[in-house]
């Protein structure tokens, strides 16, 4: 029982609920922005941790859903100076990432699995070329300015309780997704892919599954984030954000679901704190390195983040199948510590 | 010249840069089964090494020199220390270099700074040559015999020397290599640098050929070096080479006529190459 300690619904219920009485508590606007800031990157990382940590794919072009659900979003309102469009929006962005996401899948999911990660990479890049570029749509490089949001959005504390009403619902309907038996067989391709495709199931589609769910659960979190900025520039689709969600994703715990949002919370604090600090020293402006180096060593000697750390300190035993270095050891029938 | 010589000369020389890359970041998989992320960054380590060094000594063989001992020293170190504790895991591997990637492009943006940095040709290679009637620039043509060159030397030391057997075998079936009593680990190490120096070496020419440097480039050069793997077909030599030289050409053609599309097109004839055969174009299925 006690290994199960910190996946516990108790726990998280108490998380959620501990964030949902903050805006009674503070009422300073930039812990509320940043707070709303973190819902939504945990979201986009959440949603990373489907792939990598549930379905064990490496995806470098994650940041391509996410900046369709921002561009979506403010290309529509901004064009059609209806900010209620963003709804709209949002239901463009699904499809556009599903859809994106099923082309991409299906031109590199067939082959080897480190092609998935260089594919993927070459295609966000693209999509970022194609942002620059057409700038008559997307603003090239000055982005989309002053996006005009419904009325509900303009209050923090109401957006404040969207946007954590959007992290828990999201959060919930992954969960749902992982128990089903849709993620039973993801985080069974995961540990043996060859053993279940001997078994009959179609490897391709369920990853297929896998990564549009991913897609279009990140293209939604790029939608909330275009409404909070209330302006997408290329940032959105660049390596940086593909970065952050892998950043989040490893420094909380793989396919741990609340890593994720640990990790984002940690990772947009200690970039705050980070920056404040660069006036002392100029190596703070390279914060960036700070955390490369951070997630080198964690995944070097600590491959299950902090959740799963503090998980096997907790109980007595590990649970191996949330470990990024098991897979392949799996297939060779090694064991894993 | 007609203008279609010259764009097709400026594609061969951008493909043979590419190539320098994209070589290195072959064998070290076709070898090793690692798709090494930081390869890009250990390219564009050895085009700031190449600088500093190019600009305190004002030598250019210097530069060269320096860049390719700064490659290959990064190189070591990552196999060493990062790769073969992991050579089980795929997934570990990728966000490992992935990482170390990051961290070497933050590091020169430590030392050097975050801007772009001039890089002029030395003296000997600046000017230009006329061929068939039209100027062209020196520094193009040394690219393309440098390129043809290294391409020529590492083909020849791959199919007629011993340790070119080694690795060739080694492609095929490591762990029989390693039962006929050769040490492969060392020579997973040994190739490792040579691709990483390789790389570093490209960096150093690809500086005066650009005129300028800056951090990102590496990322650049190494998506480039990527589509030409998937295209040629990993682990085979020839095949990334072809690859590189239709990539360069590809591109400069594009930039020439359509300029807003030239990676588009490059990462299409990618989707197109795996589309019709995904082992890619010389490659094996395995």
């Amino acid at each position: 029982m006690r290994a199960k300690f910190l996946n516990n619904k108790l726990l998280v219920g108490v998380m959620f609920a501990a964030l949902a009485v903050v805006p009674f508590v503070s009422d300073s606007k930039f812990l509320l922005s940043m707070l709303i800031s973190i819902f939504i990157l945990a979201v986009f990382g959440m949603s990373y941790d489907l792939l990598l940590g549930f379905t064990g794919i490496v995806s470098f072009g994650h940041a391509m859903f996410f900046g369709i659900g921002a561009y979506s979003v403010g290309i529509l309102i901004t064009k059609t100076k209806n900010p209620d469009m963003l709804y709209v929006g949002i239901g463009i962005a699904v499809v556009l990432a599903a859809v994106l996401a099923l082309i991409i899948g299906a031109l590199s999911l067939r082959v080897k699995d480190v092609y998935f990660s260089m594919i993927t990479l070459a295609f966000a890049e693209l999509l970022f070329i194609i942002a620059e570029k057409w700038s008559t749509l997307t603003g090239g490089n000055d982005g989309i300015p002053y996006i005009q949001v419904p009325e509900i959005f303009r209050d923090r504390t109401a957006f404040y309780y969207i946007g954590l009403a959007f992290l828990i619902v999201m959060y919930l309907f992954l969960r749902r997704v992982i128990d089903s038996p849709l993620g039973r067989t993801l985080q069974a391709i995961r540990e043996n892919e060859q053993r279940v495709e001997s078994l009959g199931y179609n490897v391709l589609q369920y990853k297929l599954v896998s990564l549009v769910i991913a897609g279009v659960v990140a293209a939604m979190a790029g939608g909330m984030w275009a409404i909070l900025q209330r302006y997408v520039n290329t940032s959105v689709l660049g390596l940086d954000r593909t970065i952050d969600a892998l950043l989040m994703t490893i420094i909380g715990g793989v396919g741990t679901l609340v890593g994720a949002i640990l990790g984002a919370g940690v990772i947009t604090f200690a970039h705050e704190w980070l920056s404040s600090l660069s006036t002392t020293n100029p190596i703070f402006e390279r914060w960036l390195m700070i955390f490369g180096v951070i997630y080198i060593v964690i995944v070097m000697f600590f491959p299950k983040g902090i959740i799963g750390t503090i998980k096997d300190k907790w109980g007595a035993r590990g649970n191996k199948e949330e470990n990024i270095h098991g897979t392949q050891a799996n297939q060779r029938g090694e064991s894993v510590l | 010249m007609s203008l279609t010589l010259n764009l097709l000369l400026n594609g061969v020389a951008l493909g043979m840069l590419i190539f320098l890359i994209a070589a290195g970041l072959s064998l070290i998989f076709g070898l090793m089964g690692v798709l090494n992320f930081a390869h890009g960054a250990i390219f564009i380590w050895g085009a700031y090494v190449g600088w500093a060094t190019y600009g305190l000594t004002g030598s250019f063989i210097l530069a060269i020199l320096a860049g390719m001992v700064a490659g290959f020293i990064i190189g070591w170190v990552i196999e060493r220390f990062f790769i073969r504790p992991f050579y089980d895991s795929h997934v570990a591997q990728i966000l490992l270099t992935l990482g170390l990637m990051l961290v070497l492009t933050e590091g020169i943006k430590l030392i050097w700074g975050p801007n772009i940095l001039g890089f002029d040709k030395p003296e000997l290679l600046q000017g230009v040559v006329t061929i068939l009637n039209d100027p062209f620039p020196v520094y193009r043509i040394f690219t393309i015999a440098v390129g043809a060159l290294i391409l020529i030397g590492v083909h020849l030391m791959l199919t007629k020397t011993k340790y070119g057997i080694i690795i060739r075998a080694g492609v095929q079936n490591p762990e029989m290599v390693q039962a006929l009593g050769i040490n492969v680990r060392r020579v997973f190490s040994l190739v490792f640098a040579f691709g990483a120096a390789l790389a570093a070496f490209g960096g150093v020419i690809s500086g005066p050929s650009f005129g300028s440097i800056f951090p990102e480039l590496g990322m650049q050069n190494q998506l480039a070096a990527f589509i030409v793997i998937v295209i040629g077909g990993i682990g085979n030599f020839l095949g990334v080479a072809i690859g590189s030289l239709l990539v360069g050409v590809t591109q400069t053609f594009m930039a020439y006529y359509v300029p807003e599309a030239a990676l588009a097109v490059n990462v299409a004839l990618m989707a197109l190459v795996l589309i019709l055969k995904p082992e890619g174009l010389f490659g094996v299925r395995r």
